[in-house]
């Protein structure tokens, strides 16, 4: 009798849970304070940390069906850190992201998968330089104190699928072809 | 005073010598380059010898103390003074020198990975001011290094030419063979 007791409890809050969660999809306010978006290459083996300083972020999903979500980032270019002046202004020049001819980068979801709780792999496009190519981002979303998310993950892509840093910075030996992106965009209600 | 040193002593003596020369062109050069992919080998290539330096000297603290020779003989007590200050200078300076690029490096952002293979762990973190005083350092404490090493070979040529006692052929036997 009290396991059914129990049980009954536990039904009555999974039920009260879901009604409460299924509001449609809402746009969720990005805290750029506490948000990051960085990228890792290997200069001479070396891993080299970066960013970007100035981006903005669109999420618009359900709480309790991200999947159904849409997510959009865009960069601005300019705002690169390299980690060295001279590598700030290098990165702007037409053999690297050329910023004045594509001062912006943009990802668009397409779709979003669920793997398991709070994970999801992001697919979507990335237009880098004028070139748009598919990416598969891995995603872990963190539910937060007061209803927000921590959405963070990491991405490979290769530089050369955007011809970033051509030329004479071709040579994947002294910067590699492989580039990590690694964000965390804390989301509020 | 015939005596030499054993041929592993003076291996990583004329080594080091050799590593500093290389290490101080590469960061000639460097200073005057813009950014290219070569500007990035070269500052790898300074950074591996200046690590080599300081990875060789305790073999040479080793080597010294498994080969000792008798470094008092024919010297006066002011001259024995001056040469072990300054010997033991140069010793402080072969850690204060790569150790101060290292921390330099650390600080700007840029880890080291001695011959592209063996990551060295960070030794501060990332902080611009920092990496400041720390370039000044490693600069000033080169040019001390430097300064007491012309010191150092002079005071060689002065045994070798006009005391003429064998000393600079302890660590050049080619030398005494003549």
């Amino acid at each position: 009798m009290r396991f059914l007791l129990t049980l009954a409890f536990f039904a009555a809050i999974a039920s009260s849970t879901l009604s409460s969660t299924t509001a449609s999809a809402q746009d969720w306010k990005v805290d750029y304070r506490n948000s990051q978006i960085a990228f890792i290459i290997k200069q001479m083996n070396v891993p080299v940390e970066g960013g970007f300083a100035r981006y903005s972020v669109k999420a618009a999903f359900d709480a309790a069906k991200p999947e159904q979500g849409t997510f959009q980032v865009e960069l601005d270019i300019a705002s690169i850190d390299t980690g060295s002046e001279e590598g700030d202004g290098e990165a702007k020049r037409p053999a690297w992201f050329d910023t004045a001819r594509y001062p912006k980068a943009r990802f668009v979801s397409k779709s979003i998968k669920r793997n398991n709780a709070g994970s999801f792999t992001v697919n979507g496009d990335l237009t880098l330089k004028g070139r748009t190519r598919p990416l598969s981002v891995p995603v872990v979303m963190t539910p937060q104190r007061g209803g927000g998310w921590l959405v963070s993950g990491r991405a490979v892509m290769k530089r050369s699928q955007f011809d970033i840093g051509g030329g004479e910075w071709a040579d994947p030996t002294v910067v590699a072809d492989d580039l990590e992106a690694r964000f965390k965009i804390l989301l509020n209600p | 005073m015939n005596q030499r040193y054993r041929w592993p002593t003076i291996g990583v003596h004329w080594l080091t010598v050799l590593l500093i020369i290389a290490a101080y062109v590469l960061a000639t050069i460097l200073e005057d380059m813009t950014l290219s992919p070569q500007k990035l080998k070269l500052y790898s290539w300074h950074k591996w010898v200046g690590i080599t330096v300081l990875f060789l000297l305790p073999l040479r603290l080793l080597f010294r103390f498994l080969d000792p020779l008798d470094h008092r003989a024919g010297l006066t007590a002011l001259e024995v003074k001056a040469s072990a200050a300054v010997h033991g200078v140069i010793y402080l300076l072969l850690i204060a020198v790569p150790m101060f690029g290292w921390l330099h490096s650390s600080a700007a952002g840029f880890p080291v990975v001695w011959l592209g293979v063996l990551p060295l762990p960070d030794l501060v973190g990332k902080d611009k001011a920092l990496a400041e005083v720390f370039k000044e350092l490693h600069e000033g404490s080169v040019n001390l290094l430097i300064a007491l090493v012309v010191l150092h070979a002079a005071a060689a040529l002065y045994h070798h030419h006009i005391r003429r006692d064998g000393v600079l052929a302890r660590m050049v036997p080619w030398l005494s063979k003549k």
